[in-house]
């Protein structure tokens, strides 16, 4: 077993504080750009189309980014106070060339106008623009140091745990299969950040093959690519990154919730064989953002839907049922911590199970191009991912005792989660009402009830919006006060 | 050495020129490296210079320019050889002192330019390279995806093999 010094421990502390910060700061301002959004679409205010779509790409790679770089950066910081020792010069190295990527995606967004989407989804980068092509490869070239830091990190970590724990699969907990008794247990994070990063590795190699065929393309204009092969791996790079991102948070909750319950949460051959299926199955599942493009072969269809239901049921199935298990009976005092973790595994259940219904192919003919796919990933990133990251960073400024005394906190967690959930119930029943999604507004429509009904639920969804930031600001202070006053945080102790 | 006794036959189809020549002087290097340069031990800033030296060589000998130039011009045709020759020579101690991370990195982004770089060829219908016909720049484009993915597979061997090391 490894020991990490206490002057190790500060390091990562810092680090994870830099991370931190940095999300403070960026997550607010990318919230503001999705309230600028749905005022446009309900009429209030007047963004035009072509800012309407700038904004639309940069609030979707920036959350993207943002979640996936904090919730990377909370892993790296538990794995690396508590199992493997990894390099803080590493991670101020993939910290600084995330900031150049993103520095290089809001020049080219808010400057060059660049606004093709988070999915850059081919031909529009470079056909029927409005933005000047330097912004198209700023973006380009951005996106590849964000895979590149990414990467990076990724590999550092994973290689680290491999080195203390005796191999990769030790890390996927095969040894529990082979045999009765295990030498050394396997914590939960460890077996998940696994599941969680490997498949990132593959994902974000193949990622680099679209990014270089879109540099090509922007240095050689008459270059035409197969609009199927681009989809493909945009889908195979963009659904892996938005799916690990979940999963890295999991992680965390199997190793933070039972030291506020008490109850030890191990790895078992259930946990391995759910977590090995998602391991595998997360690979295939981006088939599922195809189903409308009739060109696909109709077997990858089919393994889409499948994949779609075993990557993300047994592994959520196993974890519900562990939170409950832990918590049943458990005693624990409703502090904000414990109270993050377990309204976040309701938003992920939710968010699991309408993105679900959206992979079965029947749903999908008719939700695939409404309302409800924002829905869906709204309401496991916003009600699941940022509750798991908003627990963690109460983990890191507050003591346990502090976070259950925390009234202020629990109040702003509460009304941030009220209001996160009546903001999705807008895009939820937009969804069934086949409001378009991706419109800059509904003035078009010609159907007026189409019309006015979007318009309406973005009126409404401006609101939740307007109450979320509230929430969202009452817990800053709380978390900023508490920061500022410990010289280094306890870390839940 | 085999480029210069065949240097006419190699530089007569893109295909030889681009599949055979570059790798075969590469590869040579390779070997040589892996001879002389075998207990050199290199630091962390110069491997990763070393990996952009390669990348970046591998990149201007894939230009449309270079290729013709190279073709038709023997001044130019011998530095494309000491260029990959010197590349393949340093490969051997940088791979064998980088980091872990880095060699993954390298060697994912080489396999995502090359397969890109033959889906470009591949499917561009306008000669590129004048001193070469079409069809012969569609034949390298289609090897070029072949030897990319079997790079991204050998990358991901490299990746899995490393993380099973006890």
């Amino acid at each position: 077993m490894i020991e990490i010094s206490a002057t190790e421990i500060k390091k990562q502390k810092k680090l994870v504080l830099t991370w931190s910060i940095t999300f403070l700061t960026v997550f607010p301002l990318l919230i503001i750009l999705g309230l600028l959004m749905r005022l446009n679409q309900g009429e209030k205010i007047s963004l035009g189309m072509d800012n309407f779509y700038v904004l639309m790409t940069l609030h979707g790679l920036g959350m993207a980014g943002i979640l996936y770089s904090i919730a990377f950066a909370a892993l790296w910081y538990l794995i690396g106070t508590r199992y493997a020792k990894l390099n803080t010069g590493t991670g101020y190295f993939v910290f600084f060339m995330v900031l150049a990527g993103v520095a290089g995606l809001v020049i080219a967004t808010l400057i060059g106008k660049f606004g093709a989407g988070w999915y850059l989804l081919y031909p529009l980068p470079f056909k029927g623009t409005f933005w000047p092509t330097w912004a198209t490869g700023l973006s380009i070239i951005s996106l590849i140091i964000l895979g590149i830091a990414w990467l990076i990190g990724i590999i550092h970590l994973v290689y680290a745990l491999a080195k203390e724990f005796g191999g990769f699969s030790n890390l996927l907990g095969w040894q529990y299969i082979r045999k009765k008794e295990v030498d050394r247990e396997l914590p939960p994070i460890v077996l998940i950040t696994t599941v969680s990063l490997v498949p990132g590795v593959i994902a974000f190699i193949a990622g680099a093959v679209f990014l270089v065929m879109f540099l090509l393309q922007h240095f050689e204009p008459t270059l035409a690519f197969d609009p199927l092969l681009l989809k493909n791996l945009i889908f195979f790079f963009g659904h892996t990154l938005v799916n690990i991102t979940l999963y890295c948070c999991i992680g965390w909750v199997y190793a933070l919730l039972p030291e506020f319950t008490g109850r030890p949460w191990k790895v078992d051959k259930v946990v391995v064989y759910s977590w090995n299926a998602t391991f595998f199955f997360i690979l295939f599942a981006y088939f599922h953002h195809l189903y409308m493009d009739f060109v696909q072969p109709l077997p990858f269809q089919y393994a889409g839907q499948i994949a779609s239901y075993l990557s993300a049921i047994p592994a959520t199935a196993i974890t519900m049922f562990g939170v409950i298990a832990q918590l049943y009976h458990s005693k624990v005092k409703w502090g904000v911590i414990p109270l993050s973790f377990l309204l976040g595994t309701a938003g992920w259940a939710i968010g699991g199970f309408s993105a679900v219904v959206d992979s079965t192919i029947a749903a999908n003919k008719v939700l695939h191009n409404t309302l409800w796919v924002p829905a869906h990933f709204h309401t496991y990133m916003l009600g699941g991912v940022v509750l798991f990251i908003l627990g963690f960073l109460f983990y890191l400024s507050h003591s346990k005792e502090e976070q259950e005394k925390d009234k202020m906190a629990k109040f702003g967690l509460w009304l941030f989660v009220i209001a996160v959930h009546s903001f999705i119930a807008t895009f939820y029943r937009g969804g069934l009402r086949s409001i378009p999604r991706r419109y800059s507004d509904y003035g078009g429509i010609r159907i007026e009830y189409t019309h006015s009904t979007g318009a309406l639920l973005a009126q409404i969804a401006s609101v939740f919006i307007g109450l979320l930031l509230v929430g969202l600001i009452i817990m800053y202070v709380s978390i900023i006060v508490k920061l500022s006053k410990r010289k280094i945080p306890s870390a839940g102790a | 050495m085999v480029s210069f006794l065949f240097n006419e036959w190699l530089s007569e189809t893109m295909p030889r020129h681009q599949l055979l020549q570059l790798p075969a002087l590469f590869v040579l290097g390779i070997i040589l490296g892996s001879r002389f340069s075998k207990d050199k031990v290199i630091d962390l800033s110069w491997s990763i210079a070393i990996f952009i030296f390669i990348m970046s060589s591998f990149v201007f000998w894939m230009l449309p320019h270079s290729i013709d130039v190279a073709a038709i011009n023997a001044w130019f045709n011998r530095v494309m050889h000491i260029n990959m020759l010197v590349a393949g020579f340093l490969l051997v101690p940088a791979l064998r002192h980088a980091l872990f991370e880095i060699k993954i990195i390298f060697l994912g982004m080489w396999a995502a330019m090359i397969t890109a770089a033959g889906i470009a060829l591949r499917v561009f219908d306008i000669l590129l390279c004048s001193a070469f016909t079409i069809e012969q720049q569609k034949e390298t484009g289609l090897w070029l995806i072949i030897i990319g993915t079997g790079l991204y597979a050998f990358t991901l061997f490299v990746f899995f093999s490393g993380l099973s090391r006890k």
